[in-house]
């Protein structure tokens, strides 16, 4: 038995063959403790996802491994219980028949009384009581990430996964999950990793934040500890002095990496020839207008001088 | 006082709070009724009707007018408009089978067709009516024939009068055509005879040697050229004297439509009381068993062993006799609502067919690139092949299962099923069920495929997280995602199915829409074209009503709302 409940070690994810090969992932190593709540802070199109994907088992990595205490991952599963973006509730099934889908699969032993009940149990914990056979499409954004949780809940995960789960959402509603989730997660701890752009929503949630910097090649960067107590009410935390501080550091980092990315970006860029737009006003109409109002010969002959000028500012560099 | 104003004024509040509460109910329960109203019409595709229903219940009665003018009003004056113009153009264009129909006729082809079918419920009622109520529909029968002998001999009466009466207008029209006709005839005569001679004159110069042959042959040429305008002229004065001699005035016309209508009505009553006396199933059977009585008593009567022989053979000839009638049933004639029927039970089965064959396949091609890549150029080549040639197919194919169509088991168990046997199921309609099949599969096996190959990844990610077996991932993942496309394209099956059907039916012979437009055609009576036209319009309708059938079940069936398209 590891020590840790997840590990990433050294691993490499890319795709494409070997003349295009587009590296995502580069050199990822992360160790997460048992109960710990570990965010992930990454830029979008940093390979956030597939780094989901990857501790989930849905992408294999290309070199090296993903461990689950101790165990290697090599096929997704109930035990890391995932929440996607998007939610993935089957749309043809209600609220009650997408949880029990899940435990069905993952309890086979259940009798039917027994997980009813136990059904209506993680229904009640995402206060989703009283809509039990609505269909998704009945459901608010919000409603539906709540059902996406229980029904990962439900299968007893042993690390949870929540690829940017609240990212959807809107303000007030995703204030109002984020404190559920903590919620959920004090009553019934267990491993978290989070993935998220919101550098607020890690501070207040995580017990460790990493930095993901910007892809390709993106790789975990530094790891900030946050220590402020527990419970953490939103509503004085913003008082903090701790947890202004821990904001501050963390979103200066994370906008001193992508400075240093975009300074390595444009370094790889081509010189573009400076072009200057024409001035169809000062070039084109004018002149034309000149001859249309049938005024002196002399500007008429400013037309035939401009012409050669036009193409040579189309081409030009000045 | 005051105190009355007092005791007064809560029980006027209790009451009116009571009024209220009462009106509350009610309008909610209104609300429930009209919602589920709008759902119904909405759910069956009938959207048209929503402002109707809405303006029922008033709901902004000024905007439901509105909607109402817009696309019930105008659309049925346009629908009106081109009744119209068929009412007035068809009419003036003549053909091999007469004019073309008007509404009017095809109206009333609904109804002579339709009294067919009643009268041979009648006449097969009366075929199986025994003892009492054999009597009583007598009694009934007689009752009504002598009422319409009666009306026939009045009309009979009334014929005449207006024949009398007709026949002095027909004259009057027709006399300046034959004055014409006459005054034609008389002039070409005059004229070919003159010619005539002229040309006897000629040739005896020819003979003579006076004149050239030539001029001979070139006035004979001219003769021929104008004999035949004058006939061509005469044509034409005939044709104007058929026309009104086939088209009576319309007061005559009526009347003699009326009277045949009684006398076959009459013809019909007679042929019941027949069905109800001699021809009766249960009399029939009582004369056979009458003589069976005779046969036993002759059986008993018999001492020497030759004569004993020949008795018991006639007495079991004759027992044999009475179970063949007893067994009988009554020959129907085929009637249009009996051929609707055939036509709906034969798509039914082939659109099951259809069904069964295409949405296995159409899952495997989905889950399966290797399976989509075999099965591709089989369907792009047998999608576009006419139903013709696949019904030609399967007459030669199929038909190779039964040499003996009446003793092969399949068709003796048909005619054992209850209400499939009245349907009387035949080589010919399993020809046109498979065709149907043949045509039906394609639509519904390449939508199956995309439905299935199209699954939302994340759906499959869920399937992949529960770590869901092949089985459990097709039942509760991959059929529930993909059932809206898969209706979508069994609604294109039914309906091209139906299409097929009918050319099918056409084609070989099984009894039904098909074969009763096919008759039609052959048959080339004066109600026949009126006929075909009002076929047309049933083929419409029932395709129409299946269509509105299919688009429920895919509504029913699809989760995110609007993937059905009406």
């Amino acid at each position: 038995m590891s020590e840790f409940a997840m590990e990433i070690d050294n691993v490499d994810v890319g795709f494409g063959p070997p003349s295009q090969r587009v590296e995502v992932l580069d050199k990822i190593n992360l160790k997460v403790k048992p109960n710990e709540f570990v965010a992930i802070i990454g830029f979008s199109g940093s390979g956030k996802s597939t780094l989901m994907n990857l501790l989930a088992g849905i992408q294999p990595a290309s070199t090296g491994g993903v461990f689950m205490d101790g165990q290697l991952v090599t096929e997704p599963g109930p035990e890391r219980g995932i929440l996607f973006q998007n939610y993935s509730l089957l749309p043809w099934l209600s609220v009650y028949g997408n949880i029990e889908l899940a435990v069905k699969t993952v309890f086979p032993e259940m009798t039917a009384p027994e997980r009813k009940e136990y059904i209506q149990g993680y229904i009640d914990m995402v206060s989703l009581t009283g809509s039990e056979w609505k269909k998704p499409s009945e459901l608010s954004g919000g409603m539906r990430q709540r059902l996406s949780l229980a029904r990962t809940l439900s299968m007893k995960p042993g690390v949870l996964l929540l690829d940017e789960p609240l990212s959807a959402l809107d303000a007030l509603t995703r204030a109002n999950l984020q404190d559920e989730i903590i919620r959920i997660w004090e009553e019934d701890r267990r491993t978290v990793i989070m993935i998220t752009n919101d550098v607020d929503e890690a501070v207040l949630m995580a017990d460790r934040i990493v930095a993901l910097t910007p892809g390709p090649k993106a790789t975990l960067g530094k790891s900030f500890d946050v220590e402020l107590e527990r419970p953490r009410d939103r509503t004085t935390l913003n008082f903090n002095r701790e947890f202004i501080e821990l904001r501050n550091t963390v979103t200066k980092y994370m906008v001193g990496i992508n400075e240093e990315a975009k300074a390595l970006r444009t370094g790889a860029n081509l010189p573009l020839p400076d072009l200057m737009p024409i001035d169809f006003l000062s070039v084109g109409n004018q002149p034309r207008k000149v001859v249309l109002e049938d005024e002196e010969p002399s500007s008429e002959s400013t037309v035939t001088q401009d012409k050669p000028e036009l193409v040579g500012v189309g081409v030009g560099n000045e | 006082m005051l105190w009355r104003g007092l005791e007064n004024e809560p029980s006027l509040f209790v009451f009116s709070f009571k009024s209220m509460s009462v009106m509350s109910k009610d309008d909610s329960k209104m609300d429930s009724v009209k919602y589920g109203l709008l759902k119904l019409i909405d759910v069956s595709g009938f959207k048209v009707f929503d402002p109707v229903v809405r303006l029922c219940f008033r709901e902004e009665p000024g905007k439901q007018v509105g909607e109402i003018v817009r696309y019930m009003v105008i659309p049925i004056i346009f629908v009106a408009f081109c009744i119209g113009a068929w009412a007035v153009i068809a009419p003036r264009h003549k053909t091999k089978a007469g004019r073309v129909p008007d509404p009017s006729q095809v109206l009333s082809a609904l109804s002579v067709n339709h009294t067919l079918h009643v009268r041979e419920n009648e006449k097969e009622a009366d075929f199986n009516a025994l003892d009492s109520r054999r009597e009583d529909r007598i009694a009934s029968v007689e009752v009504t024939l002598k009422e319409k002998e009666t009306e026939e001999v009045e009309l009979k009466k009334k014929l005449a009068e207006v024949e009398v009466a007709c026949q002095a207008e027909i004259d009057q029209r027709l006399a300046p055509l034959n004055a014409r006709l006459e005054k034609l005839r008389t002039s070409h005569k005059e004229a070919a005879d003159a010619r005539k001679s002229e040309i006897v004159t000629l040739s005896e110069k020819v003979v003579a040697e006076t004149a050239a042959e030539d001029e001979l042959t070139a006035l004979m040429a001219s003769d021929v050229k104008l004999k035949d305008e004058a006939k061509e002229k005469e044509k034409r004065v005939k044709e104007l004297i058929e026309d009104v001699k086939s088209n009576p005035p319309k007061n005559l016309k009526r009347t003699q439509l009326a009277y045949n209508g009684l006398a076959i009505e009459i013809a019909h009553l007679k042929k019941r009381l027949d069905y109800l006396g001699k021809s009766n199933r249960g009399e029939k059977v009582a004369v056979a068993k009458a003589d069976l009585a005779k046969k036993e008593e002759k059986l008993k009567a018999a001492d020497e062993p030759a004569g004993l022989l020949a008795a018991a053979k006639s007495v079991v000839r004759s027992e044999e006799k009475v179970d063949r009638i007893a067994s009988q049933s009554y020959p129907r004639g085929t009637t249009i609502w009996f051929q609707v029927w055939r036509s709906l039970f034969t798509v039914f089965i082939g659109f099951i067919m259809a069904a069964l064959v295409a949405i296995p396949f159409g899952i495997m091609c989905g889950l399966n690139r290797v399976v989509m890549a075999c099965l591709t150029p089989i369907i792009s080549i047998f999608k576009p092949v006419s139903p013709v040639v696949w019904l030609l197919i399967f007459q030669i194919v199929v038909g190779a299962f039964f040499p003996n169509p009446e003793t092969h088991p399949f068709f003796v168990m048909m005619s054992n099923i209850p209400w499939v046997s009245s349907l009387k199921v035949n080589p010919a309609m399993v020809y046109s069920a498979c065709t149907v099949a043949m045509c039906a599969v394609w639509p519904a096996l390449v939508n199956t495929a995309l439905g299935v190959s199209s699954i939302d990844q994340d759906h499959l990610n869920v399937a992949k997280v529960l770590k869901l077996g092949l089985w459990q991932r097709l039942v509760k993942i991959v059929i529930p995602s993909s059932l809206p496309l898969v209706f979508a394209g069994l609604r294109i099956s039914l309906g091209v199915g139906w299409m097929v059907l009918i050319a099918a039916e056409a084609l070989s012979g099984s009894e039904g829409l098909g074969k009763y437009v096919w008759d039609q055609y052959q048959n080339g009576g004066s109600m026949s074209f009126a006929n075909i036209i009002f076929a047309c319009f049933v083929v419409g309708i029932i395709g129409f009503f299946l269509d509105r059938m299919m688009i429920i079940l895919q509504r029913s069936v699809s989760f995110d709302d609007g993937a059905a398209v009406v």
